[in-house]
């Protein structure tokens, strides 16, 4: 070879190396960067005519008040559910609860079984492959035993408070209701028999995973802890899509309105500072408040909780929304 | 917005157009399709009616259809705005029954049960976290035995507690079904007790499964009793 073509050889390596290391390096970025994930929210059913100062303490009715604030009497609260399919992945946060015939009185209406709304976004509920309950109250956590190969997270510290509670020598403050009119506050409050029972049911299977603190549990899906937010062991799941990060809250994001005026909401085993906490996280997480799913928002399903507004009519009246689609994913609105 | 009003006595029909603001009287048997058409208004009756014989012209049509049209653009715009708003139930799920308000002696029946009701949910949900404690830490079956025994022997106190209450006829059923679960509360604690003795994982399935039937039972009587015992949460 001449001098001429070492030359130009040399030159060509040279100028070739930075091609190939960027190339590399996007090629890198590319495989490590966290698939995103396609996101549904379904309504697993709907609490009628729920007084809203019940809900929310700042938006009790005034009569007579014409401050947007005070002046709606009662709210229907939607039980939300997220269906979250990140490759193969299907991942449900929160699961409704099981209404039977006995239940109708509670108040509520449009429930259908998880298994059969699935159906309608094309899933069947043995394709569920995790259940992430962003607390174990009894409309948050039922239904788990329909879902055979789903493995159970629940936080730790949302386990150590029930067995407290249950342990401690009061008997209002054991109690899972404390009076026949229903209980609030106290810290057993709304772990019912057979919610508890369910849980028990993953564990005794070997589908549970008791989390202490924030664990990924997919590429980008992250639990964060929420202590306090509504429960003791209440938890955030972070999920990656293609509209940016949606943060899933359960009820320590109960109210969307909540979260955007700042006030608290649905105030059950609840530090509200705690619950202000959560919601910031969500702001940092997503960069606002219009990606926070909130599991109980009255404006569910409308455009004025923007985010859930691509909505329709589905299974005995109950609603769901399709969020977000990874690229190659169909849509499942009919 | 106009309105029309179509009133064919004899097979002549006569198309008439009014404003909102005319009052009109029509009485009843105009309603029922009768052929007569009262008016107590002097405007009304002094306008001028558009005879046909047999078929309509073409006025009467085509201002019929505007008023049609325009009925329907109201129906879809009052539907558009139904989706947009805050939405409405689009179909009721079943009838709600309102629960049966309880007689004095239903409600005597309801209190004394509910004193022995409040400690069987945080028994039976004692047992769910003996099993869960057991599984995911400690595996000691000495301390899961300690935790079950007062569980097993506070069901069959229970169990005899409430067969001694006395029970009005009309709530026999609700009593039975309260008995039965707290039946299987026992048999599933003394399943989960043999299982602490030989270690066989069976009776752990066994008794999950019954202790679903028996939480899945005392909601159908609590639902009877105390219909508002679970709030929204």
């Amino acid at each position: 070879m001449t001098r001429l073509g070492r030359k130009l050889q040399t030159f060509a390596s040279y100028l070739a190396a930075p091609v190939v290391m960027v190339l590399l390096g996007a090629s890198v970025a590319q495989a490590q960067a966290p698939p995103v994930c396609s996101v549904w929210l379904i309504e697993s059913s709907r609490f009628m005519k729920v007084p809203f100062g019940a809900f929310m303490p700042d938006r009790a009715f005034v009569p007579g008040s014409t401050d947007k604030n005070n002046n709606i009497p009662t709210v229907d609260l939607p039980v939300n559910v997220g269906v979250i399919k990140c490759g193969s992945d299907l991942i449900l946060y929160d699961t409704g609860w099981k209404q039977q015939d006995y239940l109708k009185m509670t108040g509520s209406e449009h429930w259908a079984p998880i298994g059969e709304q699935l159906k309608v976004l094309g899933f069947n509920a043995g394709d569920v492959t995790k259940a992430v309950i962003g607390h174990a109250h009894w409309d948050h956590a039922g239904q788990l035993s329909d879902l055979p190969n789903a493995v159970l997270y629940v936080q730790k510290q949302e386990l150590a408070a029930i067995e407290w509670a249950l342990n401690y020598p009061e008997k209002h403050i054991r109690a899972i209701n404390s009076d026949p009119g229903g209980c609030n506050r106290t810290p057993a409050c709304g772990y019912m028999p057979l919610t508890m029972e369910e849980v028990y049911g993953k564990v005794l299977k070997g589908k549970a995973v008791v989390v202490d603190g924030q664990l990924e549990i997919a590429p980008g899906v992250i639990i964060h802890p929420a202590y306090r937010a509504h429960t003791a062991g209440s938890q955030l799941l972070e999920v990656p899509t293609s509209i940016g990060k949606l943060v899933f809250g359960s009820d320590a994001f109960s109210s969307y309105e909540a979260i955007r005026d700042w006030m608290v909401a649905n105030v059950q085993q609840t530090d509200s500072v705690q619950q202000f906490l959560a919601y910031e996280r969500c702001y940092k997480i997503t960069g606002g408040y219009e990606n926070c799913i909130a599991a109980h928002e009255p404006l569910s399903y409308t455009d004025k909780y923007p985010i859930t507004k691509n909505s329709w009519v589905a299974l005995n009246g109950g609603r769901m929304a399709e969020i977000a689609l990874a690229p190659g994913e169909k849509s499942r609105k009919p | 917005m106009a309105a029309a009003l179509i009133v064919c006595p004899r097979g002549a029909c006569v198309v008439r157009i009014s404003a909102p603001r005319e009052h009109r009287c029509v009485d009843r048997a105009a309603i029922a399709g009768v052929t007569s058409l009262n008016t107590s208004d002097t405007a009304f009756a002094r306008e001028r009616p558009i005879p046909t014989i047999g078929v309509p012209g073409p006025r009467p049509i085509l201002l019929t259809s505007t008023v049609l049209v325009l009925v329907a653009l109201v129906v879809l715009a009052w539907q558009h705005e139904q989706r947009l708003g805050t939405p409405t139930p689009v179909q009721a799920t079943s009838q709600k029954p309102e629960p049966r308000a309880l007689s004095a002696e239903e409600e005597s029946y309801a209190a004394s049960l509910w004193e022995i009701h409040r400690e069987v949910t945080p028994s039976a949900v004692a047992m769910s976290f003996a099993g869960i404690v057991y599984e995911t830490g400690s595996r000691d079956k000495d301390q899961f035995e300690r935790k079950i025994s007062p569980v097993a022997a506070f069901f069959k106190g229970a169990e005899a507690r409430v067969r001694g209450l006395p029970v009005p006829a009309s709530l026999l059923q609700v009593h039975n079904q309260y008995l039965d679960a707290l039946v299987l509360y026992g048999k599933a604690s003394n399943g989960m007790l043999e299982f602490a003795k030989d270690g066989e994982r069976q009776h752990l399935v066994e008794a999950h499964d019954l202790h679903i039937s028996a939480s899945q039972a005392i909601l159908r009587a609590g639902e009877v009793l105390w219909p508002g015992q679970y709030k929204p949460h």
